[in-house]
């Protein structure tokens, strides 16, 4: 990873803590602290979903991530992000995703925040299959 | 030369296998070796003009060209979020 701020790329099978996660990229210059979190929602395309699980080519989705990171450091000169995905089985109400940006202003944060969780819909080497009471299907279409 | 194949998600379980190593002719493409596994393993055909493809670990294109014991990945659209 280039530039001075710290970025961290979590992959894992436990659940996320929030509030270690925002923790870990506030520092005293920044102002802003912008987080997104993907959950898992209960019903997908009008079936009740009973849980998810997510499958991760992990050394590649590491670098992607950390490609995103860079490219967003670059674009908006962010001071610190995080990305911490899950893999494995998840359960309705968790969640999947958190995605934490600091940096002196809001404007960055917010604009950073979402450029990393397009970036992981469109790029990054995950994928999650739906289980309800009646089967499972991998999901493969753009939402 | 040998080459490693990494099938992930619903690729992975319409082929039926994870890993997989090949023994190929040298400058072999990814369109080349997609063809060669489509006739074992006729499941790929549901994923035509859908799929992704990473040499070793980066998003390549299918007529990308392919070296001695590099890993070819496999990959359905992403969906991960």
């Amino acid at each position: 990873m280039i530039g001075s701020g710290m970025k961290k790329i979590i992959l894992q099978n436990e659940p996320i803590d929030m509030a270690q996660m925002l923790h870990e990229v506030e520092s005293d210059s920044d102002g802003a602290v912008v987080s997104f979190v993907g959950k898992v929602r209960k019903n997908s395309r009008g079936k009740n979903v009973l849980h998810l699980e997510y499958e991760a080519y992990r050394e590649m989705a590491r670098k992607e991530l950390a490609k995103a990171a860079d490219e967003a450091e670059e674009k908006w000169g962010i001071s610190n992000c995080l990305v911490a995905h899950r893999f494995g089985r998840i359960e309705v109400g968790e969640a999947s995703i958190i995605i934490a940006v600091s940096s002196p202003h809001r404007h960055e944060a917010f604009l950073a925040a979402q450029y990393l969780i397009d970036t992981v819909k469109k790029k990054v080497p995950i994928w999650k299959k739906e289980y309800y009471s009646d089967g499972s299907s991998w999901i493969n279409d753009k939402e | 030369m040998k080459i490693k194949i990494k099938a992930f998600a619903a690729v992975k379980e319409a082929c039926g296998f994870e890993d997989k190593e090949l023994t190929v002719s040298e400058g072999i493409s990814v369109e080349k070796i997609l063809l060669e596994l489509k006739k074992c393993h006729p499941g790929l055909k549901e994923f035509d003009g859908t799929l992704l493809f990473a040499i070793n670990e980066e998003y390549c294109d299918q007529d990308s060209v392919l070296s001695d014991e590099d890993t070819l990945a496999i990959l359905p659209p992403v969906s991960g979020g």
